[in-house]
């Protein structure tokens, strides 16, 4: 009964008129900066940081909060009609999802991604309910040879779930490692690869590079292409609703993201992002049922499974942030400082010191969701409208806006040129046919990897068999293993490499 | 009145290339620009938030914080040293940026003591040791002990190489002869989880990091590495009093570029100091786990002096280098 008891203290706090606009401003804000490209979560969280200072903490942490989970809403609106992620965690969402839009499918996608969305939204804020305490014991078991477990099986993951030429998709990830390889090395201090630029130093940031190599690069591309073969699909939108054999396909795998987002958004370094790679792997790995749409043509599983994924994601990283005070990504990250201009320092005393913030907060996700899906479905004219705009007069607004973003987050004009660049290196990876994605999982991955295979040897004194004497990472290590043969198995590699026949 | 007040804006222009000590009196004629070399929320930035309202206030002025983060606070400094001497860029500098950073950085662009006039010693922040609740020690000597008994077997987590978290822990290895292998993290954040399973053992971390984990049972607290007993903490007593003269705090410091008018420091100092001594300030800063210092602009400079002497030497004798 604790938890009904718990829900209600929260729905009380919530249910207020001003918390109740605080609640849907974070809403609308989060989609608007979602469906348009370059603007994320993390740049606007950090722009209104400043402005949440006046309001009172429950208020503002209501309002940020929306924000985050707007924005996985939004992003997937761009990726589906205009084959461009609004937002890093839709990544995944545009290969299908555009697809789709291609076959003028584009409405049963929207839908597809706003129901499996808000079903995600809704399961993520039960278990953040119910389970936080519990689930943070979990977060202890994880040192760091288990750590770097999981990346090795997250890494093979990659390489499966990247399409096309195997080759390509391994150098795209060896790519992002390297990428990921500069900057100060944690362990001795010293600076790789800066060539003695201080900005260097810090290493390349993950909104640069997404933002140069999917942001700019697409629209060095769109722009290379004549007129009429430019890929914004808003007229085509109409009848939304899927069909019922949509919903056979979709139901299953919203679930499987659900689940699947719900587990990983607690880990540290998971979140939307890592959630929605997962998801669209594990969706590409079931079988297809006859009839079926292969995947990368348009198939809805592929939108349906990484959108509820990344939003139950994005709902339990919360989980590390209210129960331990841990941010599991850089969105939590600025939650902390969110949470600490207003005095209150996030860790497990918040939910007994401070009930009426932690569990408003909680509910207020429940009703955010509510208000999502109706911004997003009924309402999705509005933001086609958004993108219905030539694409002569929307691509200077991209550019600006992610110039805006990339700015905002370091204040730095370096950033901005460091995107110009990536821009270009992103069109080349579109003239050569390498799908970018698997380079930003290697680049996420890299760093952490290396980083934690060291600690984890400095920890064990140089001993390796550390990583298959500790019972979590031996069983990830055996997974990854399993992948692989998967992946390598005579069968599976023709009949792969027969899905992925270049268009 | 608007053509008035144009002409009294030509005179009083004219008046301060004339004459710097007049420039002074008119200063500040508009807003302030606080560079802080550290992201956005970070305790380094909440800081000046906190500050530079009353502070704006007292100068009559407001004071706009420019958040340039980046190369451990390298890029913001380098920016404040190489701005014009007029007093509308400011400098939020820390341990980091001028006690350790030209000891382990030996090519900054910028020299900490020549390229900087130094204004006032705004706040400390000391740590705290923090070990899991598991932990045989329940004292800073039994922690010693325990380490004595256990050479070579202790860990210790930092948030990296060459940051003050990972000095304090090697000032204290080296006071204590303990010998301990060195953990480094990206940010104490994330040693946290791994301090309260008992990988590692033992950790120095700022007050608002560390006390919730310690008032939830989690972790144990045995001492605060101020010099003295700190009112931030009345209940921990000071690692000095285990190991004598044993101080590791992360200081805040205002500072101007270098040749900034005396007559302008002693304003921005004054400001700084009534600012410090509000009430409401005082007690935003405690919650950030700092205390609040009043100083003059040349009690700053040796203070801070002394403070980067010492950290040379543990670097040159614990070996630590950047490069």
């Amino acid at each position: 009964m604790d938890l009904i008891t718990n829900l209600s203290i929260g729905f009380n706090a919530a249910f207020t008129l001003q918390n109740l606009i605080y609640c849907f401003v974070g809403c609308l804000l989060g989609t608007l900066i979602g469906v348009l490209p370059g603007i994320g979560p993390v740049a606007t969280i950090a722009m209104l940081l400043p402005a949440t200072y006046a309001l009172p903490p429950v208020a503002a942490l209501i309002m940020l909060a929306g924000i985050y989970y707007g924005s996985q809403y939004g992003g997937s609106t761009t990726a589906i009609l205009v084959n461009l992620p609004g937002e890093s965690s839709s990544v995944v969402t545009v290969i299908d999802g555009h697809q789709m839009a291609k076959q003028g499918r584009a409405g049963p996608a929207l839908a597809a991604a706003g129901l499996g969305s808000f079903f995600a939204g809704c399961f993520g804020t039960l278990i953040l309910a119910a389970f936080a305490p519990p689930l943070t014991e979990l977060a202890f078991k994880f040192g760091p040879a288990e750590y770097f477990s999981l990346m090795i099986l997250g890494l093979i993951g990659a390489v499966v779930l990247a399409s096309g030429s195997l080759l390509k998709a391994i150098s795209m990830i060896v790519l992002g490692l390297l990428i990921g390889l500069v900057g100060t090395d944690v362990n001795s201090g010293v600076a790789r690869f800066s060539f003695d630029i201080p900005e260097l130093t810090d290493g390349i940031g993950f909104i640069v590079i997404a933002m140069g190599v999917f942001g700019y690069g697409e629209i060095i591309a769109n722009l290379s292409r004549p007129e009429e073969e430019r890929q914004v699909f808003t007229a085509k939108v109409e009848g939304l609703w899927p069909t019922r054999d949509d919903f056979k396909h979709m139901l299953p795998a919203v679930l499987r993201g659900t689940a699947l987002g719900s587990s990983l958004g607690i880990l540290p370094g998971g979140g939307a992002l890592l959630s929605a790679f997962a998801a669209y792997t594990l969706e590409k790995k079931m079988k297809l049922k006859p009839g079926e749409i292969a995947f990368g043509k348009g198939n809805i599983r592929g939108v349906a499974g990484p959108e509820a994924a990344n939003n139950a994601g994005a709902q339990t990283s919360f989980i590390p942030l209210l129960t331990l005070g841990i941010p599991p990504n850089p969105v939590m990250a600025l939650m902390v400082g969110a949470m600490t201009i207003h005095n209150i320092q996030p860790g497990p005393q918040v939910m007994t010191s401070n009930p009426e913030l932690f569990w408003g907060l909680i509910a207020s996700m429940w009703i955010g969701n509510a208000m999502l899906i109706v911004l997003n479905l009924p309402l999705i004219g509005i933001w086609i409208k958004l993108l219905s705009i030539p694409y002569r007069w929307l691509f200077p607004a991209i550019v600006l806006f992610c110039a805006i973003g990339v700015y905002s987050t370091n204040n730095n004009v370096f950033d901005i040129w460091m995107v110009a660049i990536f821009g270009v290196v992103g069109y080349t990876f579109i003239k050569l046919g390498c799908e970018p994605a698997p380079l930003l999982l290697g680049l996420i991955l890299g760093p952490m990897m290396e980083e934690n295979l060291r600690r984890a040897l400095l920890l064990s004194r140089g001993d390796w068999s550390v990583f298959v004497t500790r019972p979590i990472s031996l069983g990830l290590l055996v997974a990854a293993v399993l992948l692989l043969v998967i992946v390598l198995l005579p069968s599976v590699k023709s009949k792969r490499e027969e899905a992925f026949v270049e268009d | 009145m608007k053509r008035n007040h144009f002409l009294q804006g030509m005179a009083l222009a004219l008046c301060a290339v004339a004459a710097p000590a007049a420039f002074a009196q008119t200063y500040p004629s508009k807003p302030i620009r606080l560079v802080v070399p550290f992201p956005a929320a970070g305790a380094t930035d909440l800081f000046a938030r906190t500050l530079s309202q009353k502070m704006g206030e007292k100068l009559g002025t407001t004071i706009v914080i420019d958040n340039k983060p980046g190369a451990g606070g390298a890029i913001g400094s380098d920016l404040a040293a190489k701005a014009p001497a007029d007093g509308y860029t400011l400098l939020l500098a820390t341990t980091s940026t001028h006690s350790i950073g030209p000891a382990i950085n030996p090519r900054l662009p910028y020299d900490t003591v020549r390229d900087f006039t130094p204004i006032a010693h705004v706040g400390d922040a000391p740590s705290i040791m923090l070990v899991p609740n598991t932990s045989p020690a329940k004292t800073v000597r039994e922690w010693i002990d325990f380490a004595k008994k256990n050479p070579g077997k202790l860990n210790y987590a930092s948030s990296g190489n060459g940051t003050i978290v990972q000095l304090t822990a090697e000032l204290f290895k080296s006071q204590a002869g303990v010998f301990v292998t060195h953990i480094p993290y990206k940010g104490t954040a994330l040693a946290i989880p791994d301090l309260i399973s008992g990988k590692v053992d033992v950790l120095f971390d700022s007050l608002p990091t560390g006390m919730p984990h310690v008032r939830d049972g989690r972790l144990r607290a045995l001492g605060v590495t101020s010099l003295k007993r700190s009112a931030l903490a009345p209940d921990l007593p000071a690692i000095a009093d285990t190991l004598p003269g044993f101080e590791s705090n992360t200081w805040f410091g205002l500072y101007g570029p270098k040749g900034l008018p005396p007559e302008l420091v002693a304003r921005v100092n004054t400001a700084a100091n009534q600012a410090l001594a509000d009430p409401d300030v005082r007690d935003k800063l405690s919650r950030l786990g700092i205390e609040p210092t009043t100083s003059t602009p040349s009690q700053l400079a040796t203070m801070v002096a002394q403070d980067a002497a010492k950290w040379k030497k543990i670097i040159t004798d614990r070996k630590i280098t950047g490069d």
